[in-house]
């Protein structure tokens, strides 16, 4: 087959640090390749080269065997090269056609000629199947819509060569089989396909060809029938990595905290609760499984005092709760670790080491004079004792924690929520968007917890992650919870019916 | 209160309306663009003086506007470099346009015209029934035609940016360099070159905005001229919601209100007429705390664009 694209020996350095280092890369007409490696292993560094919005600091492109440079986004476009990013590049105060038609330099003249770009884009949408709503603006579609616009959008422009950024990050199962149709459909009809993704069970779907970077550097290329997922997992964290097992609890402890038909909303199918009663024993982890977005959100800021139920009630270790007030919840010794770390678990412009320690700065260890004058050495040698012990990875704790990859952004969550030993634990898609290493720590970190006799409530949309760890199951379905499974040789049938509110 | 009296008020609310007109599209397209411009005072002012040292010495008013529009440009560029290029925080570059511009044009005046306090005077811009040498005699008439061209000029710009930003390939392009720099770019759009061109316009917008005191309205320059129009027509960009359509709603309406305060002040009604001067100002307030901010403007605004950021 023609070889589309090669990348030869391309670096990249910021400052003293190399992303990429002498990687190669070789893609085919009409296949699939896949680029896998951890976060932070040079793939979007790669890829943002390729797209012309980084400039290599050394190496050659070549496309249909013809050296190129590719020096903005809009030589990147007319080669040919479309790119649907990790976040998408979608202008939300405008409508899908207005962003598919963005930066048009096809047509002539001044003025938008309406009609007949819709007619050009509804006849690409039919061809690959890619079904939007041309008139809705982009904040009123689903995730999944948005990126069938995104690969609109690629498409429109003429792309040849599509670079997938992690497009199954932010879908559901149901999208992410509807995303793969289409990409199957596309290298059908002689597109190539660049896909990264870190999730192998999608990667050995999907593949044709296997590209493995690691720390900034090609590891090897391999074809998908001449290997398995597990020589993937280990090129690709350069060490075997023995598949987890952990042993589950059956009989847990005394109720941390129970809930009896707690209502909150109970109208609203996404965002609301109704009669929901559960329970969380100390050293057990409850998992709540269901699609994102049917009252998960809402359980997890019930249980940490955020949000005040309707009716109903909570006990908190065997008392009513009568007012809810995160700060009432923390006293109580409850531990969140939120869904969004960067918008709820962190202060981005804050250091390490402040994030670490927003709980404790009233702790005589860490102040004095009432908290008026804060002890900087007390706190800085402990922070660089849990940056030991939780492996985070900064230049120091001094370093602001936006600057830090989201494994270790987690990391810093879990050091702050987990040092004190608490006695519920909340913790909300703890590894989402996290890489194998960090989510395997994450896990092994909660398990640990569960160990010394803490509750954990673990509400995940991954059901993978929810079935691994949970020693019992609770599925919800448009606030209500449709039934409790066991943790250990769970139906896995009957849940994943109960997920779909059936 | 005679019909007199409604029509003479109706029609100065248009000449009110007019420089802040020009000053709010300055604004409106430097936002739509991402860029936070609070220095439109600042470029007003020099505006307005170069406007009138320019008419003062060529005898001719259009060349002073056009002088104003040079002027503005010219300080914007300032603006320009530092918060496009050195990504330096917009509104602390803003806040010091407003002091630079207008203490730069009172050092000017002095310099050349003196201490004294003898005040110059120009001719102003002819209407264009005096050019023609009709006397409209009813309302609409002198509506009509009893106005400059700085005015008609204003009105064709608001169709002009609201057939732009709606209907045309490049309107679209620039609104989305306002809302999403970095997804501009990977679609082909020049970040960069677009701010920039966006704060030619603001300059020489708020520029032309600041000749219209000294070319259409009063005969003199004096210090404070400009006596807050730039922090009105920020709250006229947001109160008009970022459209050219409601920007000169917005406009009229703190015009009328500014026509308003004059007619009261020479009333007097026993009262300081410091009172009625509030009038457009305790307006702004009003009207900014009552629709809030609902709906946010530009989505990038205030925020520097990097191009390799990581």
């Amino acid at each position: 087959m023609e070889e589309i694209l090669r990348m030869e020996h391309i670096t990249k350095r910021f400052g003293e640090f190399y992303a990429n280092r002498d990687i190669n890369l070789s893609v085919l007409k009409g296949e699939v390749h896949t680029l896998l490696g951890e976060n932070g292993a040079g793939k979007s560094t790669l890829m943002n080269i390729l797209f012309g919005l980084y400039q290599p600091s050394g190496g050659q492109i070549f496309l249909h065997g013809k050296p190129v440079a590719i020096d903005s986004p809009a030589t990147a476009v007319k080669l040919g090269i479309g790119m649907v990013h990790q976040h998408f590049m979608l202008v939300e105060a405008m409508t899908v056609f207005e962003n598919i038609i963005l930066g048009d330099r096809n047509t002539k003249g001044i003025f938008i000629d309406r009609n007949a770009r819709r007619k050009e884009i509804l006849e690409l949408s039919e061809r690959y199947n890619l079904d939007v709503e041309l008139d809705k603006p982009i904040t009123e579609i689903a995730v999944g819509a948005q990126q069938r616009v995104e690969i609109l959008k690629a498409l429109y422009r003429g792309a040849e060569l599509l670079v997938l950024d992690e497009p199954t990050a932010a879908l559901t199962d149901i999208e992410v089989e509807g995303l793969f149709r289409i990409m199957k459909k596309l290298v059908g009809e002689g597109k190539s396909i660049i896909f990264i993704s870190h999730k192998m069970r999608e990667v050995m779907q999907i593949s044709d060809r296997i590209t493995i970077l690691r720390a900034g550097e090609t590891v090897r290329t391999v074809e998908r029938g001449e290997t398995t997922g597990e020589e993937l997992a280990g090129l690709m964290i350069g060490r075997e990595l023995a598949p987890s097992h952990y042993a589950k609890v059956t009989k847990p402890g005394a109720a941390v905290v129970s809930l009896h038909d707690v209502d909150y909303q109970k109208k609203s199918k996404h965002n609301g609760l109704n009669g929901v009663t559960l329970e969380v024993g100390r050293g057990e982890i409850l998992g709540i499984a269901g699609v994102d977005g049917n009252g998960q959100s809402q359980l997890a800021q019930l249980v940490t005092g955020v949000i005040a139920p309707e009716g109903g009630s909570v006990d908190m270790k065997g008392s009513r709760v009568a007012t809810f007030s995160p700060n009432g919840f923390i006293l109580e010794n409850v531990s969140h670790i939120p869904e969004d770390r960067n918008k709820m678990g962190l202060i981005g412009n804050m250091s390490v080491m402040e994030n670490i320690l927003l709980k404790e700065t009233g702790d005589p260890r860490f102040s004095d004079a009432g908290g008026w004058h804060l002890k900087r050495k007390a706190m800085r040698t402990y922070a660089e004792q849990m940056q030991q012990k939780y492996d985070i990875r900064c230049t120091s704790v001094a370093q602001e924690s936006r600057n830090l990859s989201g494994g270790n952004q987690q990391k810093v969550i879990l050091a702050r929520e987990l040092e004190n030993h608490p006695d519920l634990l909340v913790a909300v898609h703890p590894t989402r968007g996290l890489d194998i290493g960090a989510t395997r720590f994450v896990h092994d970190t909660m398990i640990s917890a569960r160990d010394a006799g803490c509750g954990v409530l673990l509400i995940s949309a991954d059901f993978d992650e929810i079935l691994e760890m949970s020693d019992r199951i609770i599925v919800i379905f448009e606030g209500k919870i449709m039934g409790e499974y066991p943790g250990s040789n769970p139906p896995i049938d009957q849940i994943s019916l109960a997920m779909a509110g059936k | 209160m005679d019909m007199n009296f409604v029509t003479n008020l109706l029609l100065a609310s248009v000449r009110m309306a007019t420089p802040l007109i020009f000053i709010s599209l300055a604004e409106l397209y430097s936002q739509r663009a991402g860029l936070t411009n609070i220095g439109l005072e600042g470029l007003a002012t020099i505006g307005s003086l170069a406007g009138f040292m320019v008419s003062l010495l060529t005898g001719s008013p259009m060349l002073g506007v056009l002088a104003g529009l040079l002027a503005g440009i010219l300080v914007n560029m300032i603006f320009a470099y530092a918060t496009i290029s050195l990504c330096a925080e917009q509104i602390v570059y803003g806040m010091a346009i407003n002091i630079f511009a207008p203490a730069l044009a009172a050092f000017v005046y002095r310099v050349y015209f003196g201490s004294g306090s003898e005040l110059v005077q120009v001719k102003l811009m002819n209407t264009l029934s005096s050019s023609v040498g009709i006397t409209p005699s009813n309302f609409f008439a002198r509506l009509l035609l009893d106005q400059t061209f700085m005015v008609y000029l204003a009105y064709a710009l608001v169709v002009f940016t609201a057939i732009y930003f709606n209907r045309t390939k490049s309107g679209l392009n620039y609104k989305a360099v306002g809302e999403y720099p970095k997804a501009a770019a990977t679609l082909g759009i020049d970040v960069i070159r677009t701010k920039y061109l966006a704060s030619i316009i603001c300059g020489a917008l708020a520029g032309m905005g600041g000749a219209y005191l000294t070319t259409c309205y009063t005969t003199t320059y004096v210090d404070g001229n400009v006596a807050g129009r730039g922090f009105i027509a920020l709250a006229a960009v947001i109160f008009g919601r970022w459209s050219a359509g409601g920007v000169l709603l917005a406009c009229l309406f703190f015009g009328f209100c500014d026509a308003l305060q004059i007619r009261l002040q020479v009333m007097s009604f026993g009262l300081p007429y410091q009172f009625f001067q509030m009038i457009p100002y305790v307006a702004t307030v009003l009207v900014l705390a009552l629709i809030g901010m609902k709906k946010a403007g530009p989505k990038s605004c205030g925020k520097p664009y990097r191009r390799e950021e990581r």
